[in-house]
């Protein structure tokens, strides 16, 4: 009996237990032919036998189940082992794409006036003249139309120049309250290192009830928004001049590449600037026909809050699909 | 326009004023700093007399001056040729420094000692107006023997240029923007005043007569001179040089200086030539054409008022008797006038049609003044001018409005103030009403709002207190808005799908449009100015675009390109349409260990999946588009809502050789066809289905588009499901080719039952054979 012990302990796979368990176990195995001995036993003792058989296959079966569980774990072990990968080799295997930083920063933007219930709005790429300038107190002739370097059509239309035609169509459209943001792609004829033939912009307007709206309230939402674009910074404003806006004026944030010391980015000033806005200039009302309103309008370059906002060196490279720069945003 | 410190000066006194007061002060008026240059001169650097000047024996090019620095007599040599005309010049004495690692020592040169270094302009930092040394005179002050050339402010001057808006004509003078800046610092502005000390014994009027011809809208004054030593001082040098505008001809330097201190338009003619009898008068005829003012000089044309002169009779240092003449022209009528008649313009008419200085006299008087200071020349007594009839322009101002405008609350007194100060005459006051009258050289201003930016502008924006805006709310979501978040979400699919999100130019090359044969835009619809040939046409598809940012990105060493861009296109009409466009160039996954740093090329299948799993469910049919990116072969129109909404396909070989392009494979998707649709759920059977294939033999170029269409249109009601799992050719099966199509049937209201599952596939397979001689297997 030791030596059946000794047999279980002895197998070193689940397989040569396994035939182990068969000779000592099975019908034909080494405990049956124990018990088959019983019935030479006599009598008297036959009951001692029998427990002392008993308490031995008892004592087998649990070294048994024993031996089966190490076994068992090893075996596992083994399989697992033989799955083993290195897993860091699968780390960064780029298989996403990114988003243009232009148009995230323009999601960005779109994100806080959708919050403020702006509605947003679209027009044409190809303008007319009365949207692009005449109903924009842009008259022919206009020394402000010298600003803004335009595509022309033979038909005499014109690539739009700014969203602001998509601020005509609205209020034709519409009736006041507006409260409105038209992001999208416009023209220029200009082409260097800081200007590209398109680039895109965000308009926004704001129409109420005369005496409704004011340059307080513009004040308000600009110095708002730029803080929830650009963080803690600084925000000033300058009184400017646009043709559709009056008062006008643009509006800087303290540099946020030096800290306001002065660096190259602000031309050592400190300052950027970074949209422009103004109090509707009644000419404007009047093209759309509006009477008894005040309102307020500004305007910006994604583009440019772009560059700020991920410290993107070079504006042309945006419109050439350069996966150098892209990847960088996945 | 660039102004300076000192230049200020003669009009304004900033000695209390810090530059980064002025600075801010500027900012916050509306005339945006761009650029301030702080100059300075480096210590040791001081006025020189040279008392003597000798040759250098053993150096043709060399002088050896004896200088006078105040502390003693040194002996320097110089290499500039002008030195034997100057008396006074800047010398740098031994050990200053003019930069980082030049300092000035004890030299030798060719054998002498020199100690200490006569400087240019440019050698002390100032900018550069001409060869040789800087030649001092008295217009930067009194010259003093030994003094630091620092503490000449006007050498060591602050140069600061402003970005002026093209509605501030008035501002583009030195006089200009000290009276801006007078109002709002509250300093007073020094008026100019002069009058001819030493006039010519002859009166203008005794030599020239003025004949008007038809009404003139515009003023113009004459005054005539005899020129004598007319020369370009250093401080009429430093101060052009710096606005950049400094010539060889001191006249017409006396000219720039004049029109940039003063804003008045000034232009000086030779009449030097002009043989007048006895008697016979310099005639000065003004004479209406069509609105243009023609300025015709003893029958001679000589200028339209304005817009430009002939350039042949105008005056130089040489002249030896010079008509000087200012004008001013309305600047909305002279621009309309430009435009209409096409007319060329000279230099001035930037100035002109802005707005120049509408008084005169200011000009001329400054004109005498500079001649009789500076010069030997004589100017004859009195003037000739006429001067057109303006109207004031009143405007009513109501306080109530202008603080409704603003959104805070200024009392009425200091709107009244604020614009006293800006020379804004108040006329009369009434309730919260009162009216002003406009100073003439303020063509900007026109209505109450633009009273209320001079409120504005003179307060700061700054020190307005923002009010947020309290409004009654309704939902703004539209259309638009719809439009705006699908495309979003769109967009990140693309990305999850591993393309790059591209922008480019809404532009392309109409040849390259051509060769491809996409549509071109109609030529009289066209763009008539372009940038670059590159972009002379709107752009009606982006895949050219795309395929140019591929070839870019594979010059840069990529192995793998992929990219997306939703933009708008145009058709030939030039109507706009957006659209998706994807390109995928070269490896079909990263380089890593699982592909052993060989990943297969992209393939059909793979870029279909890719589209999938950005647009969902499409189906695929062959390409009917005629463009030349098409591969026959691998190509395909894709159906959406069963309309033909875009189309993909493998790149064709040729343009994949024309821009050295790998394997690549592109689509173009109408994004109208992208929208989100409203989806209604159908019943969810509760009845267990079975999946059954079919293996058929059929034609070989039977595309299975044919069969599913068939299958469609059999509207099997337990027909739940069905799809291609495999296609199979080889030689035994010939012109045919096998395809396995699997079948889910389910019943919506029962467990299905032999018969049933029988009956769908039979009239399945017997369609199938009766349309197309479909067997099975």
């Amino acid at each position: 009996m030791k030596n059946l012990e000794e047999q279980i302990r002895d197998a070193s796979s689940l397989d040569a237990l396994s035939r182990v368990r068969i000779e000592l176990f099975g019908k034909k195995g080494a405990l049956s032919k124990e018990f088959a001995k019983l019935k030479d036993v006599p009598g008297p003792e036959k009951k001692a036998f029998a427990e002392g058989l008993n308490r031995q296959k008892a004592h087998l079966q649990d070294v048994y189940d024993t031996c089966y569980e190490t076994l068992k774990k090893e075996e596992i072990e083994r399989l697992l082992k033989a799955q083993a990968i290195d897993v860091s080799l699968y780390s960064n295997l780029n298989e996403k794409g990114a988003l243009h930083p232009v148009m995230t920063t323009m999601d960005k933007i779109i994100d806080y006036f959708v919050a403020l219930n702006f509605s947003i709005e679209d027009g044409p790429k190809v303008e007319d003249d009365f949207h692009n300038f005449e109903a924009l107190n842009l008259p022919k002739n206009h020394p402000a139309r010298d600003m803004q370097d335009t595509f022309f059509f033979r038909d005499k239309a014109v690539l739009r120049t700014h969203t602001s035609p998509v601020q005509i169509r609205t209020m034709l459209a519409q009736k006041p309250p507006i409260r409105m943001i038209a992001p999208g792609a416009v023209f220029r004829k200009d082409y260097d290192i800081t200007h590209t033939p398109m680039f895109h912009q965000v308009e926004g307007l704001v129409v109420g009830e005369t005496g409704e709206v004011s340059f307080a309230n513009l004040k308000s939402i600009m110095s708002d928004f730029l803080h929830y674009m650009f963080g803690e910074v600084e925000v000033r404003f300058r009184p400017s001049f646009f043709p559709f806006t009056e008062p006008s004026a643009e509006v800087d944030i303290s540099c946020i590449f030096c800290k306001a010391e002065g660096c190259r980015v602000c031309s050592h000033t400190g300052w950027l600037e970074v949209l422009g806005c103004g109090i509707v200039d009644q000419n404007v009302f009047d093209a759309v026909n509006y009477k008894d309103v005040s309102g307020y309008a500004f305007g910006l370059g994604v583009e440019r809050f772009a560059m700020l906002l991920h410290k993107i060196p070079d504006l042309r490279m945006l419109f050439e699909g350069d996966t150098r720069l892209l990847e960088q945003f996945r | 326009m660039i102004l300076t410190r000192t230049w200020l000066d003669i009009f304004i006194d900033l000695k209390k004023v810090s530059n980064e007061k002025l600075y801010e002060t500027l900012n916050s008026i509306g005339l945006e700093v761009d650029n301030i240059k702080e100059y300075t001169i480096p210590p040791k650097v001081v006025v020189g007399k040279i008392l003597s000047c000798e040759k250098h024996p053993d150096a043709d090019k060399l002088n050896i001056c004896q200088i006078d620095i105040g502390s003693g007599i040194r002996q320097i040599v110089c290499g500039a040729k002008n030195v034997v005309d100057a008396e006074y010049v800047a010398v740098a004495t031994v050990g200053a420094k003019l930069g980082e690692d030049f300092e000035i020592k004890h030299a030798k040169l060719r054998g002498v000692d020199s100690e200490g270094m006569v400087c240019s302009a440019s050698e002390l930092g100032l900018p550069d107006i001409g060869d040789g040394i800087m030649i001092l005179d008295e217009s930067i002050g009194e010259l003093i023997v030994g003094r630091e050339l620092n503490e000449y402010k006007k050498l060591a001057d602050t140069v600061i240029e402003i970005e002026l808006t093209a509605n501030r004509g008035d501002c583009l003078s030195i006089h200009g923007v000290a009276r801006d800046l007078s109002a709002s610092l509250k300093i007073p502005l020094n008026r100019f005043d002069y009058e001819s000390q030493n006039p010519e014994k002859i009166g203008l009027a005794r030599v020239s007569k003025l004949i008007v011809k038809g009404k003139i809208d515009a003023s113009v004054q004459y005054a005539l001179a005899n020129m004598e030593e007319l020369y370009t001082s250093l401080l009429f040098s430093l101060r052009l040089a710096f606005i950049d505008e400094l010539q060889s001809d001191a006249l017409k330097n006396t000219l720039k200086y004049i029109t940039h201190t003063t804003g008045v338009i000034l232009r000086a003619y030779d009449v030097g030539h002009i043989k007048l009898e006895e008697d016979e008068k310099l005639t000065i005829k003004l004479e209406n054409n069509r609105g243009i003012v023609d300025v015709i000089i003893n029958d001679k044309l000589y200028s339209k008022l304005g817009i430009t002169h002939v350039q042949e009779i105008e005056a130089t240092e040489k002249s030896s008797r010079v008509l000087f003449e200012t004008s001013y022209m309305n600047p909305t009528i002279l621009t309309n006038l430009v435009a209409e008649n096409r007319l060329e313009t000279d230099e001035l008419f930037y100035n002109t049609s802005r707005g120049s200085e509408p008084n005169l006299c200011f000009g001329i008087n400054y004109l005498t003044y500079l001649l009789e200071s500076y010069t030997k020349s004589k100017l004859f007594e009195g003037n000739i001018s006429l001067d057109e009839e303006r109207e004031d322009k009143i405007v009513t101002v109501c306080t109530t409005e202008v603080c409704q405008l603003i959104g805070n609350d200024i009392p009425k007194i200091n709107i009244m103030t604020i614009l006293t100060d800006l020379r804004f005459k108040v006329q009369s006051t009434a309730d919260d009403k009162f009216g002003v009258t406009i100073p003439n050289y303020r063509h900007d201003i026109e209505n109450i709002q633009d009273i209320t930016e001079e409120i504005v502008r003179m307060i700061g924006i700054n020190n307005i207190e923002a009010k947020p805006l309290e409004f009654k709310e309704s939902q703004r979501i539209n259309s638009t808005m719809e439009r705006y978040y699908a495309k979003k979400s769109l967009r990140s699919r693309a990305v999850g799908a591993g393309f790059d999100e591209s922008i480019s130019y809404a532009f392309s090359d109409k040849l390259l449009l051509a060769k491809y044969n996409f549509p071109l835009i109609d030529e009289k619809l066209d763009i008539i100015n372009p940038i670059t040939s590159d972009f002379n046409t709107l752009r009606t598809t982006l895949l050219i675009n795309l395929i140019q940012a591929v070839e870019r990105n594979i010059n840069y060493s990529k192995k793998r390109v992929a990219l997306f861009e939703i933009g708008t296109i145009f058709d030939n009409n030039r109507k706009e349409r957006e659209v998706l466009s994807l390109i995928y160039s070269g490896q079909s996954e990263t380089e890593y260990v699982g592909n052993a740093g060989k990943p297969k090329p992209i393939t059909f299948d793979i870029f279909v999946k890719k589209l999938s799993a950005i647009i969902g469910n499409f189906e695929l049919r062959a390409s009917t588009k005629d463009n030349l990116l098409i591969n026959p072969y691998q190509s395909a129109d894709i159906i959406i809502n069963n309309e033909v909404s875009g189309f993909i396909t493998k790149v064709h070989p040729n343009v994949c050789e024309d821009f050295n392009l790998f394997d690549t494979f592109v689509a173009e998707i109408d994004f109208e066809a992208l929208s989100p649709k409203h989806i209604n759920a159908h019943t969810i059977s509760k009845f267990q289905g079975v999946y059954k294939d079919l293996s058929l033999v059929v034609d070989k170029h039977l595309p299975y588009s044919h069969i599913s269409n068939t299958i469609q249109l059999l509207d099997l009601p337990l027909l739940s499901n069905f799809y291609a799992v495999d296609v199979y050719e080889d030689k035994e099966l010939g012109e045919e080719k096998s395809l396995t199509i699997r079948l889910f049937i389910q019943s919506l209201e029962d467990t299905l039952n032999d018969k049933d599952i029988d009956y769908t596939v039979n009239t399945i397979l017997e369609k199938l054979h009766n349309e197309y001689g479909a067997k099975l297997r």
